[in-house]
């Protein structure tokens, strides 16, 4: 087809062309022989020109072809041409004297020097690898891809050193969360900065705290979650001071570069890919969760003991007793002393089993398919592509369906100028279930606390209310999980669309400018919906609720609830930079750079409610009501609107010397929206300086054959950041008040203490790194040791009241991280039939937290002296001969008595906070010790496996508690631990006058007085794990090529893959994934079995 | 080519990076003119001022079951249990009236800079100076030894700060230093407060009439007599209404729109006081129930026979400074001044607004046979009655005799002796925690 448009655009000149002829040949690497398939041969357009001479008329069009599978090529072209021009990525380009020739040729395409060095590009600057001085990690979407998955950075999790994933829930749409080289920070965002071929993105911060129940059920968007990941070429990550500091502030996490798939030169290439993905139902047996049977006894076991009265009235057991009026005569004499028609009606309960995982979760079919045109000329490269994914999640009601559209062009206007166009389109919708304030609709955890007895829909098919899912004693709203899914919707449409424009003007042979302004628009419509006939309807309808003469009234209108978040977000973002690249004398090489970058955003989000919501009228009702006014959750509309500009200036410079030895250094000034900031920080300088010593090209290696490579590496930088809500001056906020009646007034409420004191938050790092090559690098071995010390960060520290504020925003702590990084790279076996390469990388943070104040009031310990994510217990040392737990004081086992200093009447206050802190033990950091990943590919014939894993080793996690010992109560379903109350570890179930020395002290601590709820900081719920996923096999075949070209095909692939096949480690009993361990909201992380084609032609 | 390079160089150019960076966020703004240090004093005057709530349940005016709701948080209040309080007890304001210092702080030293009509701008920074002598005021009423002239020189006070800063140190000054500070602001406050009299919903505010109010209070504290009546008389030039509760008891004389209001500042009851407190026996035999006016007005019965406040948590009874106080002042300052039949003059003439035709002659009778002491009791008893629930019991207490006081709380009797050190109220816990010096 591209041959055909060619031939068109050619025939002017080929009707001045005397005659033609066929140039037929083959290409090959000149090293091994062996057919380079995909090589293109074409005659170059500046040939032409020169050689015709009729400039102007053929200039732009090009006259080409692609080699086979087995390298050949057949290529017709004027007899006037005198030369060809074969070129492959990696191999240098051949200029082919075809005047004398006729019939076959063989072409043999030499490596490209260069191209062992390969580039790294930083979105400023390419960077040729030989130069490179910093610590960065890259990996080719190739090796990496993954069916099923829409978001890249679920792809990334254990594929690169130093960058620790961790997958937050298996909702379609949850974010992973990322942190490179631990946390530089401890209240704002551990987010690393993602780049989209030069263009950073905007978006929202993924929450710090993903185990809290509202963070975890939130629908958000997220910088590149609209981004196909059919569309990348390859990432690179950033990630010491030298590799970063160019991006400024904002890089202090570092930054993740995502360079997208541009057009080869050669002819059109289409490329379809299909897979259909099975996303199966979860192991609901992992929950370790009570049946009928055993929860019918369980209540049985409560009921016939006098003593475990708490909330006794629920459950099935307590309810058919109570109806028969023989709960008493249950407990003094025993089951056979009840009358026959309660026994059998609890001996049915205990034969109804509901299967909550059947009725929550499911497997769903999904598919995913993407197309792409690519291509390109001398003066033109283009790549567009469109994509579906669509998934429905293990969790029923939720999913995702993204639509993805990318338009990519680069011309070459002249010898001179060059142009790129990208557009990155996407919609992307993301379903979920609706929660409302309180945890109980989340299915995850209604899953847990449901009655494994309870029926969904009675034999009539209405729903079944829980009866024990009760607000209060006396108030029950109805809750059904069907019905609440039947009749609620929460739904996010994200659209994004980044535009992104290049110019490249190139003055001379050392000196070219480049211009790029990006544009990033994003909107997000997230919208709720309940109907009248729901529990969270019923739930607010409640909130409205007023004492009226004759009882109580509500004054929210009958109906539905509607709510909508509209944001409407964008950014521009338009750097220029000089370059002046050049070299003398062929020992110096110099590269400098100078640039300016400007960008500006903004942000409005408009937030609307309606009650009384028609979803066939669509009209909603007003609420009339002067008490509405003054409920927050009345509020029908609010507007919020912000708006960032910032303008930076920059440069860097590298020199090389004799190929040996490189030092760089970059320098960058941030300069940001001037509100309130203290002028001398207007500004914030970030520099750095890093050197390299490219050892293998030393004299002394010369003789030492088994190393093919060797590169050390040393940076050292500073990053620094301002907290922008501290001001020297008083800032103040508008708000409305009235401090006597019918007067309303505006007020001006002072932000935050000013603080003119206030110095930046700086991180130093040092990184030094080796690169090592062994055996012609079938072995490769990248190692980078690295320390961070973030001083002065900010943070809250109490001052006098005096000064009129209880704490004020001031530098305060200090965190440092050090850690090692390792990654090994290894062909095992290369033979021509079979190829086995390994990628092992594991990586280890320690972060300690050197300085930092804590409030007076806190329960825990302050952090000082552990790691920013220290774990602190309670340690406990047993049970007693009752089963109450026993604890370590100074050494000593002593009762709960003691080690609370509980006595009659004690309401918590018999602790001082500090004596409270002082309870407390540091038993673990949860942070893993080592985290990374190993990935195995294997080649035999056409076939290719591929196996990809990641693994956690040593991570503390506290996980919430499976029972209360004081709380447990007959309404709740638990976990099998319940019954092994009293054994082991597992403190005995008490109440008020249960058996055992002050146990009432204890029953009332644990019960309610237990403010600082140490029961779920016992050392029994920490636990140590180590896990080892694999997260990928992927096992393809390719059609061999003698079949494809009969069929007019470039390639064809089938492919099966499965993913989250298992997990080896210790054990995670009573959560469905190591990563999610101890979180009672987060879904199963899927199990996906895919199948699929690729075809090129 | 080139021209594009060129032209964008020389663009970029007159782009002033300041300009570019110089965004208003929307919501925020540096005050700068007059009517944005008004929106900001207004913030001030916002910040909840209800620390008289909880001196009164320290006062004789209540008497509290241990069995009503809520109990917990008052009950170490109620009982002067300052020692080891249970943590649920309602702790005393510190922060919140330092908070407001803040605000006026900065509006007095920010004088140059304010931008606006002058009048206007006086009148803000003599709001200002009124309302940081009035926290001061307040603060050294609370955390303080009453002011007694031979020994305010020595008398630890609370710490003083005029200007913002969160690094230094904040010492504890004298008693005299602080009434030293008060004065001067309500000096600066009279040379620049240009209102008489705010207008209704506004009388919040500050004015002439109620600095004058203020001042003759402060004198009041300091037993300057004298300069007590002067100041009180200078207040009733401008405004002297009384409200006759013969002929109006539509509305009680401490509300906002009151004839009598001068200053509706101060909360002085809370939803608690009011359904789970009761009046004490004490207080209600202070009054003639059938002939003096207010009993009805400010009590309601409840069906067990006991009272409850009527004045409420409501804005409407926000409450400072009112006339009534005035003439009480000139009483009891003439009272101490030896002057007992001027003093027996205004005090009869006063309650001629609150009594009966019949108990107003009863208590001239009352009135007209005592002298000394005995004269200066009735006065303060008067003052008791009239300013029921608030908030001016504890301070009175405190200024006057300091006498003991013995409640009933949960079967067990609780003495607050003569001069009990527990006239002064320890300073918040949280005081003390972020600043070592107290």
């Amino acid at each position: 087809m591209r041959n055909l448009i060619c031939l068109l655009i050619f025939i002017p000149s080929l009707l001045f062309a005397q005659q033609e002829k066929v140039i037929e040949g083959k290409v090959i690497d000149a090293k091994l022989q062996m057919p380079i398939v995909g090589a293109s041969v074409y005659v170059s357009s500046a040939i032409i020109g020169n050689e015709t001479n009729t400039k102007g008329v053929i200039q732009g069009s090009m006259l080409g072809t692609t080699t086979n599978f087995d390298g050949e090529f057949s290529l017709k072209i004027g007899t006037d041409i005198k030369f060809i021009m074969v070129s492959y990525m990696g191999y240098e380009t051949e200029k082919v004297d075809v005047s004398s020739i006729t019939g076959n040729i063989s072409i043999a395409l030499k490596e490209s020097l260069e191209s062992l060095q390969e580039v790294v590009l930083t979105g400023y600057q390419k960077i040729e690898k030989r130069k490179m001085t910093s610590a960065y990690a890259k990996v080719d979407m190739e090796d990496i891809n993954q069916a099923g998955v829409a978001s890249v950075d679920q792809m990334l999790v254990g594929q690169l050193a130093g960058v620790v994933i961790q997958p937050t829930s298996g909702g379609p749409g949850a974010p992973a969360k990322i942190s490179i080289r631990g946390t530089a920070t401890l209240n704002g965002s551990s987010d690393p900065l993602w780049v989209l071929d030069g263009i950073p993105l905007e978006g929202n911060d993924i929450p710090q705290d993903f185990r809290d129940k509202d963070n975890i059920d939130n629908l958000q968007s997220y910088p590149i979650a609209g981004l196909n990941p059919e569309d990348i070429e390859s990432i690179t990550v950033l990630k010491d001071a030298s590799a970063t500091s160019i991006y400024g502030a904002r890089a202090a996490n570092g930054v993740i570069v995502v360079t997208s798939k541009k057009g080869k030169k050669g002819a059109m290439r289409v490329n379809v890919n299909a897979n259909v993905f099975v996303t199966q139902k979860p192991d609901f047996s992992k929950l370790n969760l009570m049946d009928s049977s055993q929860k019918v006894d369980f209540e049985l076991f409560l009921a016939g003991r006098s003593d475990l009265n708490y909330q006794q009235d629920r459950g099935g057991v307590a309810r058919i007793l109570n109806n028969y009026g023989e709960y008493n005569n249950y407990r003094d004499n025993g089951f056979a002393s009840i009358s026959t028609n309660a026994q059998n009606e609890i001996n049915n309960l205990k034969n109804t089993n509901t299967n909550w995982g059947d009725e929550l979760y499911q497997m769903a079919v999904n598919q995913q398919y993407g197309v792409s045109i690519s291509g390109g000329n001398d003066n033109n490269d283009y790549y567009f592509s469109v994509g579906l994914f669509d998934e429905k999640g293990a969790t029923k009601g939720t999913g995702q369906k993204r639509y993805n559209i990318t338009l990519k062009d680069n011309f070459k206007i002249n010898d001179k100028l060059k142009v790129g166009v990208a557009l990155f389109g996407s919609q992307n919708k993301t379903s979920s279930y609706i929660t409302g304030a309180d945890a109980y609709t989340n299915p995850s955890y209604y899953a847990r606390n449901a009655n494994p007895y309870l029926q969904i829909k009675d034999e009539n098919g209405n729903y079944v209310y829980d009866p024990d899912l009760v607000e209060r004693s006396d108030l029950n709203l109805d809750y059904n999980i069907l019905e609440e899914r039947e009749n609620t919707n929460y739904d996010l449409v994200s659209s994004s669309l980044k535009a992104i424009f290049d110019v490249d003007y190139q003055l001379n042979d050392d000196i070219h400018f480049t211009t790029q302004l990006g544009l990033q628009l994003d909107f997000d419509k997230t919208e709720k919906f309940s109907d009248e006939a729901s529990y969270y309807t019923r739930k607010y309808e409640q909130r409205s609720q007023y004492l009226t003469g004759s009882g109580v009234s509500y004054y929210m209108p009958k109906g539905g609830i509607i709510q909508n978040w509209d944001a409407d977000a964008f950014q521009y973002n338009w750097k220029t930079t000089a370059n002046y690249n050049t070299s003398f004398n062929d020992i110096h090489e110099l590269d400098v750079m100078l640039g300016t970058e400007f960008r500006r955003n903004d942000r409005t989000e408009i937030h609307a409610k309606g009650f009384g919501y028609n979803s066939n009228t669509l009209t909603t009702v007003p609420i009339t009501d002067e008490r509405a006014l003054t409920n927050a959750l009345f509020e029908t509309y609010n507007k919020t609107y912000s708006e960032n500009a910032y303008a930076s200036f920059f440069g860097t410079a590298s020199y090389t010397y004799n190929k040996k030895y490189t030092v760089f250094g970059s320098l960058r000034y941030d300069g940001s929206n001037l509100f309130g900031v203290n002028p001398k920080y207007r500004y914030l300088p970030i520099w750095s300086f890093a050197g390299s010593w490219n050892v293998y090209k030393e004299d002394f290696m010369d003789n030492m054959d088994a190393i093919s490579d060797l590169k050390l590496r040393a940076s050292y930088g500073v990053q620094g950041n301002i907290d922008k809500s501290t001001s020297p001056f008083v800032i103040g906020e508008y708000y409305n008040t009235s401090i006597l009646p019918g007067v309303s007034e505006e007020i001006i409420r002072a932000l935050n203490a000013p603080n003119g004191n206030l110095r930046w938050e700086k991180t130093t790092s040092s990184n030094i790194g080796l690169d090592l090559g062994l055996l012609n690098n079938k072995i490769y071995i990248s190692g980078d040791y690295y320390s961070r010390k973030s001083t002065d960060l900010i943070g809250l520290r109490s001052v006098p009241l005096e000064s009129g504020y209880n704490f004020i925003n001031t530098n305060w702590a200090t965190v440092s991280n050090d850690g090692f990084e390792l990654s090994i790279n290894t062909t095992n076996i290369n033979t021509p039939n079979f190829k086995w390469t390994s990628g092992l990388n594991i990586s280890h943070n320690k972060s300690i937290v050197d300085d930092i104040e804590i409030r007076e009031e806190d329960f825990k310990p302050s952090l000082k002296g552990y790691s920013v994510n220290a774990i602190f217990a309670i340690k406990t040392a047993g049970l007693d001969s009752n089963g109450l737990p026993l604890f370590w004081k100074d050494g000593n086992k002593v009762s709960a008595v003691e080690f609370y200093n509980l006595e009659a009447g004690t309401n918590g206050s018999q602790l001082t906070r500090e004596e409270h802190r002082n309870l407390y033990s540091y038993v673990g950091d949860g942070t893993p010790k080592f985290s990374g990943g190993f990935r195995n590919n294997f080649k035999y014939k056409q076939f290719d496996l591929r196996v990809l894993t990641n693994f956690n080793i040593k991570q503390t996690v506290k996980t919430t508690p499976s029972y209360n010992m004081a709380l447990a109560q007959p309404g709740n379903n638990y976990n099998t631990d319940i019954l092994k109350a009293g054994t082991g570890n597992y403190p005995a179930l008490i109440g008020l006058n249960s058996p055992g020395f002050d146990t009432d002290l204890v029953y009332t601590w644990f019960n309610s007085s237990d403010d600082g709820q140490t029961y779920n900081d016992l050392d029994i719920w920490v636990k140590d794990i180590s896990y080892l996923r694999v997260s990928s096999i992927k096992l393809s075949y390719a059609v061999a090529k003698s079949k494809l070209e009969k069929l007019n095909l470039s390639s064809l692939s089938f492919n099966i893959e499965g993913r989250n096949l298992f997990v080896v480690g210790t054990d995670y009993d009573g959560f469905f994934d190591p990563e999610t361990y101890g979180s009672l909201y987060a879904q199963p992380i899927p199990r996906i079995i895919s199948a699929g084609f690729n075809l090129s032609f | 080519m080139k021209n594009i390079i060129y032209i964008t160089f020389i663009a970029l150019s007159f782009i002033s990076c300041d300009d570019y960076l110089d965004i208003e966020p929307v919501g925020q703004v540096i005050p700068e003119s007059v009517d944005e240090y008004r929106s900001f004093l207004t913030s001030a005057y916002s910040i909840a001022k209800d620390h008289k709530v909880l001196t009164t349940y320290r006062t004789d005016e209540l008497a509290l079951s241990s069995t009503a709701l809520g109990v917990e948080q008052y009950e170490d209040l109620f009982i002067w249990n300052d020692d080891n309080p249970s943590p649920l007890t309602r702790v005393f304001p510190y922060a919140s009236l330092y908070n407001t210092i803040f605000y006026t702080n900065h509006i007095i030293n920010s004088e140059a800079t304010i931008k606006g009509d002058l009048l206007e701008k006086e009148q803000l920074i003599g709001e200002a100076y009124a309302l940081r002598a009035m926290q001061y005021f307040e603060l050294v009423n609370l955390y303080a030894k009453p002011y007694n002239k031979s020994t305010a020189n020595t008398d630890t006070a609370v710490p003083i700060t005029i200007e913002y800063d969160a690094e230094k140190n904040y010492p504890v000054e004298t008693v005299e230093a602080v009434y030293t500070l008060i004065l001067n602001d309500i000096e600066q406050a009279e040379a620049l407060l240009n209102i008489d009299k705010q207008d209704l919903g506004y009388n919040y505010r500050f004015s002439k009439v109620a600095i004058k109010a203020f001042k003759a209070r402060v004198y009041l504290y300091q037993q300057e007599w004298q300069k007590a009546i002067n100041a009180a008389n200078e207040a009733l030039a401008i405004h002297a209404d009384l409200q006759n509760l013969n002929t109006d008891v539509s509305i009680m004389p401490s509300e906002y729109n009151a004839v009598e209001s001068i200053l509706a500042l101060e909360t002085i009851a809370n939803f608690d006081m009011v359904n789970n407190t009761t009046i004490s026996s004490d207080l209600v035999d202070a009054y003639n129930q059938t002939e003096d006016l207010r009993f009805s007005l400010y009590f309601n019965q409840n069906t067990d026979g006991s009272f409850s406040s009527n004045k409420s948590a409501e804005t409407k009874f926000k409450i400072s400074f009112r006339t009534a106080e005035l003439h009480l002042i000139i009483a009891e300052s003439l009272a101490e001044l030896d002057e007992g039949d001027l003093a027996k003059e205004a005090l009869i003439a006063f309650a001629e607004n609150r009594y009966t035709v019949a108990g107003w002659d009863a208590f001239k009778t009352k009135v007209n046979a005592l002298s000394g002491d005995s004269l200066t009791n009735e006065i303060l008893e008067e003052r008791r009655r009239e300013f029921a629930i608030e908030g001016q019991r504890w301070n009175d207490l405190r200024r006057t005799t300091q006498p003991k006081l013995t409640k009933i709380f949960n079967g067990v009797i609780y003495t607050l002796q003569q001069n009990d050190t527990r006239y002064v109220i320890p300073f918040p816990s949280d005081a003390i925690i972020n600043n070592p010096n107290l």
